[in-house]
Order: structure tokens, then C-alpha cells, then sequence
């Protein structure tokens, strides 16, 4: 169970042994995904192995960065605390012209501008001295 | 009057192999004063005098995560607390999914010999057992630190996504996600102890407060305490005990296709599809067999995407099935006919037990004006954390087997 004081402060991802190189990347301002060297699979977020053939010839790429929104949902209710200054906000589920889709945030225009398969282009927001969030703007 | 078995029965599956002989339900909706563990035993005391049994009689214990409890292990804790050793024991998680694998693994347990009558019981108390804004935030907790939470995500997002995809695909209707609540208040108000009776319109839940889009508040499952509890056995030991109406576990059939909501295969075709067609088969029943059904509804898009994925209706037919009258009396699936999470509670991971609870008192007969006439054969379906986990159920009196 967590106290009032952390459900206060946004969730700040902690890079692990996995995924250290995304957010090293991300902080560099490129969305990296990894092509299986076996495959060819291209997945999001990043591991040890192939999620299609089990394959750890991995290699990172970065991606375009473009996509569009596959769906996505206007927050008027923060989930806590940390999160009611922000309302409304549109959380996207956006598939990146690479294949993978992925969860993010739209910024850059109001929430109720965002529809269905518009086009979308990554922006690298800094959070913190180490972290930046992959965050997606009008294309 | 049911239907017969369609398909050869497989000789070593657990159907007809386990039977419910014991409910009981704690007090549900606000409750202050309870713990979950004095919930659970309040609920497993019900369900052991239904069962005409004593703690004594039981061997095994199942029992679910509670949020408002700080025990890790909360089927030990609740053992110790209800004064039992059990010899078989677990606490499952696998989100809202898992009030249907609990019945799933007694009856696989009780077939295999591990236990011979065992207690399903669990509680918790997120209503007055902690602030609803740490409620809140304890379901976001459940999703990614890394690829998910730090966007805001509540619980309820990645159910809208879904929901707003099926629109966008199917295009279903916010009025016919409405009918779904509409239907089930209706439900409720014929549910002794629901927490939420008071009639509501298409135009209510529309007019009330967005949450998330396209779902308003009263598109979302409340915010509960209770509990329940239930008593299984062998069919044998149900025959030995002269129960009155035992209720068999006649299949059972699990799905999990993805962890993060990105990694969803489909956002419109659930695991739901796969748990139900196993717990189908394993049954020799269908979808069409069916007379009453606890559809798992965290929100009022879940259900109608839930009755196209079980099978009592074409893929993205659903909003069209739900606005036709067909998940109430008289339709094809009067489904939560206690209110379900909507009305009646829903009080985290042990919410889906309700829907159990309701499902056994129809095919036992005992739900008055609620009763489903002559309901013999009935589905729970549970699901949790965006689809993710998936579970279904089938059970039947004993004509059925």
C-alpha cells in the first residue's frame, strides 16, 4: 500500500537491466526499438530476447518517430493526486509506422483536437536529469 | 428445462468432478469497521452454515489479494484468522480474472486430490478501508511503472481505449454503453443490500461526469467493501452430504494475451473468446445452452464486448444486443441480474465473486422476484488489468451433468 505523500508525486519509470538503452536513448532524444537479427520482428519495449522467436540477436534502431492514433482516451478524472493539474489530457495508443504500438501522452494542442488514425511525431520531453518521456504532437 | 450435453465429455477434465454446496455474502457497499479479513470470515460463516458444515469439514482455502489488507499471503492470513490449517492453500492474482480461476483451480484440485472440500473466500474494503483517491491509485499501480503509469494512466483508460475503438469500428453508441448500466440498476433494485437502487436513465449516465471518454461515472463500476465466500467439494461427498441443490463446475477456460495494454493482439477481440470456447467444450454446452450469465463489468463497454466475445452474439453486434433488451428477462442473456459491479458492488478482486454468488442462487432457484425461470445452465466470465486476464466459468445443476 502506498502513503499520501508518494501518491502525491508522478511515477518516475526506473530504467532496468532490460530496458536501460531506451531510456538512455529517449534522454538523447530517439525513440530506439529493437529488429531481431532471426526474425526481422521489430518490438517495443525493449528486452533480452525476441518476443517472436526467442532470438537475443537483437539490435537497437531508432524510429521514425511518426505514427498514428490507433485509439485513445481524454483523462477528465486524474487516476490520484499527482495527475489533477494535467486535466483533460488524451492518453494515446499510438502504432508507429515501425509496427509497434505503444502508450504515450498528446501534448502540444488541446486534448479534444485528437481523433482517430490522425498522425502523430515524437517529441522527447525531459522530466528529470536522466529521464525523458516519449510523448506524441500533431504531425 | 436445459439442454443435453452436445460433445463427448473428456473422461479426465473436472467437469461434473467438483460442486458448489456452500454461499454466503458479507454486507457489501459501505461497510465501515470491517477489515477484509472480518469481511471474508463474515461471508465464509454464511457459507459453511449454507453448506450445513463446519471449519472443521474444510481442507483447502483460496483467497485473493486485498488491497486495503497488508498481507501478502492474505489466504494463510485469513486461515489463521478464521482458526483453520488448511492443507492446500493459495492467494491468486491474475487482477479481476481471478474470482474465475478460483473455481477453475478448486475443481482441478478437488479432481487431482489435493483437497476435498474447499473455502473460496475473499474481501477487501475500498470504500471506507482506504481514501478513494488511494484506491484510485492503487489500481494505476497495477500498470507499468515504466511504459504506462508515467502517462497517467488510470485502470479505467485502457478499458475506454477498447471501448473506443469498438465505436469507432462497430459503432456502437455512448447510448447503448449506457443501456448496459441503465439494465443493470434495473437489476439492482430487486437485489436485497445492493449498494446503488435508485432507477436511472440513458440520460443520466450521459449526463453524468466524464471520467474518462467515452466513459461518465455512471458508465464505471463503484467503489466497494465486501466479501464472499463459497464451499466446494466432490460430487461424491455433495451426494454423501444429501445436499439440497448442489451446482456443478461443468468447464472452465483461462486466456492471457498480453500484459500491456499496447500488446494487445486486438482491441476489439478479447482472450474472452478463447477462455469461454475451452470452457465450452470442456462443458459440452454453447453459448446458445446458456440461460444466465455473470458477465464481468468493470465498466459498461466491457460487457457489451463481452457478450459478442462469449458467444451469445456476432462481433460488433453487441451495442445493437444490449440496446434490444437481450442482457435482461425476457432476452436472450439476463446477465447480472444482482446489479453486478455496476450496482450491486465492487470491491476490487473479489468483486467477480458476486457475479459467482449470483449465477449459483439462479440455478439453485433461490432469487425471487429475480429468479430466471427454470435456469439450469449458467457462465461467469472475469476479467481484469485491460483485458490482459481472462476466465470463464460454466456451471449447472445436477440435470446437467
Amino acid at each position: 500500500m502506498i502513503t499520501v505523500e508518494e501518491a502525491r508525486r508522478k511515477p518516475e519509470p526506473s530504467p532496468d537491466a532490460d530496458s536501460a538503452a531506451l531510456w538512455k536513448g529517449l534522454r538523447e532524444g530517439r525513440l530506439l526499438l529493437q529488429h531481431c537479427g532471426r526474425c526481422g520482428h521489430v518490438q517495443y519495449y525493449q528486452q533480452a530476447f525476441c518476443r517472436n522467436c526467442g532470438s537475443a540477436e537483437l539490435t537497437h534502431r531508432a524510429a521514425s518517430g511518426q505514427g498514428t492514433v490507433h485509439s485513445f482516451s481524454v483523462v477528465h478524472r486524474a487516476p490520484g493526486p499527482a495527475f489533477k493539474d494535467d486535466v483533460p489530457y488524451a492518453v494515446l495508443l499510438v502504432e508507429l509506422d515501425e509496427g509497434p504500438r505503444m502508450i504515450s501522452t498528446y501534448t502540444g494542442g488541446p486534448a479534444d483536437e485528437v481523433t482517430f488514425d490522425m498522425r502523430v511525431a515524437l517529441i522527447c520531453e525531459p522530466i528529470s536529469d536522466t529521464i525523458s518521456l516519449p510523448r506524441f504532437r500533431k504531425a | 428445462m436445459a439442454a443435453s450435453p452436445a460433445a463427448p465429455r473428456h473422461r479426465n477434465t473436472l467437469r461434473g468432478q467438483a460442486a458448489i454446496i456452500g454461499i454466503g455474502l458479507s454486507p457489501v457497499g459501505k461497510v465501515p469497521g470491517q477489515s477484509p479479513l472480518a469481511l471474508t470470515a463474515t461471508a465464509a460463516q454464511y457459507a459453511l452454515a449454507d453448506a450445513g458444515l463446519t471449519k472443521a469439514d474444510i481442507d483447502g482455502v483460496l483467497s485473493s489479494h486485498a488491497m486495503a489488507s497488508p498481507f501478502h499471503r492474505f489466504s494463510v492470513a485469513f486461515s489463521e484468522y478464521f482458526g483453520l490449517q488448511p492443507t492446500f492453500s493459495n492467494t491468486l492474482q491474475v487482477s479481476g480474472a481471478t474470482a474465475a480461476t478460483m473455481f477453475n483451480i478448486a475443481a482441478a484440485a478437488i479432481h487431482g486430490g489435493l483437497a476435498e472440500t474447499i473455502l473460496i473466500a475473499a474481501g477487501d474494503s475500498l470504500l471506507t478501508g482506504m481514501t478513494p483517491e488511494l484506491a484510485l491509485r492503487s489500481l494505476t499501480e497495477s500498470r507499468d511503472q515504466q511504459y504506462e503509469m508515467p502517462f497517467g494512466i488510470p485502470v479505467a483508460n485502457t478499458f475506454a481505449m477498447t471501448a473506443h475503438r469498438h465505436m469507432r469500428e462497430f459503432g456502437t453508441t455512448p447510448e447503448q454503453l449506457a443501456q448496459v448500466a441503465v439494465s443493470q440498476r434495473h437489476h439492482a433494485s430487486r437485489m436485497p443490500g445492493a449498494q446503488q437502487t435508485s432507477p436511472i436513465t440513458v440520460d443520466d449516465v450521459l449526463a453524468s461526469k466524464m471520467v474518462t471518454t467515452p466513459y461518465h461515472k455512471l458508465d464505471c463500476s463503484l467503489i466497494s467493501d465486501g466479501g464472499a465466500a463459497f464451499v466446494l467439494t466432490s460430487a461424491e461427498r455433495a451426494k454423501a452430504l444429501g445436499v439440497r441443490k448442489p451446482i456443478y463446475i461443468l468447464g472452465g477456460g483461462e486466456c492471457y494475451t498480453h500484459e500491456h495494454i499496447f500488446l494487445m493482439p486486438s482491441l476489439t477481440v478479447t482472450g474472452a473468446v478463447e477462455s469461454s470456447r475451452r470452457a465450452y467444450a470442456m462443458a459440452g454446452y454453447w453459448a446458445k445452452d446458456m440461460q444466465v450469465a455473470g458477465v464481468y463489468d468493470c465498466f459498461t463497454g466491457t460487457v457489451i464486448m463481452m457478450l459478442e466475445d462469449l458467444g451469445f452474439c456476432p462481433k460488433g453486434e453487441g451495442g445493437r444486443f444490449v440496446a434490444d433488451g437481450q442482457m435482461t428477462y425476457g432476452g436472450q442473456i439476463p446477465s447480472n441480474t444482482h446489479g453486478g459491479l455496476l450496482s450491486f458492488a465492487h470491491s476490487g478482486i473479489p468483486g467477480s465473486l458476486f457475479h459467482f454468488h449470483e449465477v449459483v442462487a439462479q440455478l439453485r432457484g433461490d432469487c425471487g422476484e429475480r429468479q430466471v425461470a427454470g435456469a439450469e445452465l449458467g457462465l461467469v466470465h472475469s476479467l481484469g488489468a485491460g483485458f490482459a486476464t481472462n476466465a470463464t466459468t460454466i456451471l449447472g445443476t445436477e440435470n446437467t451433468l
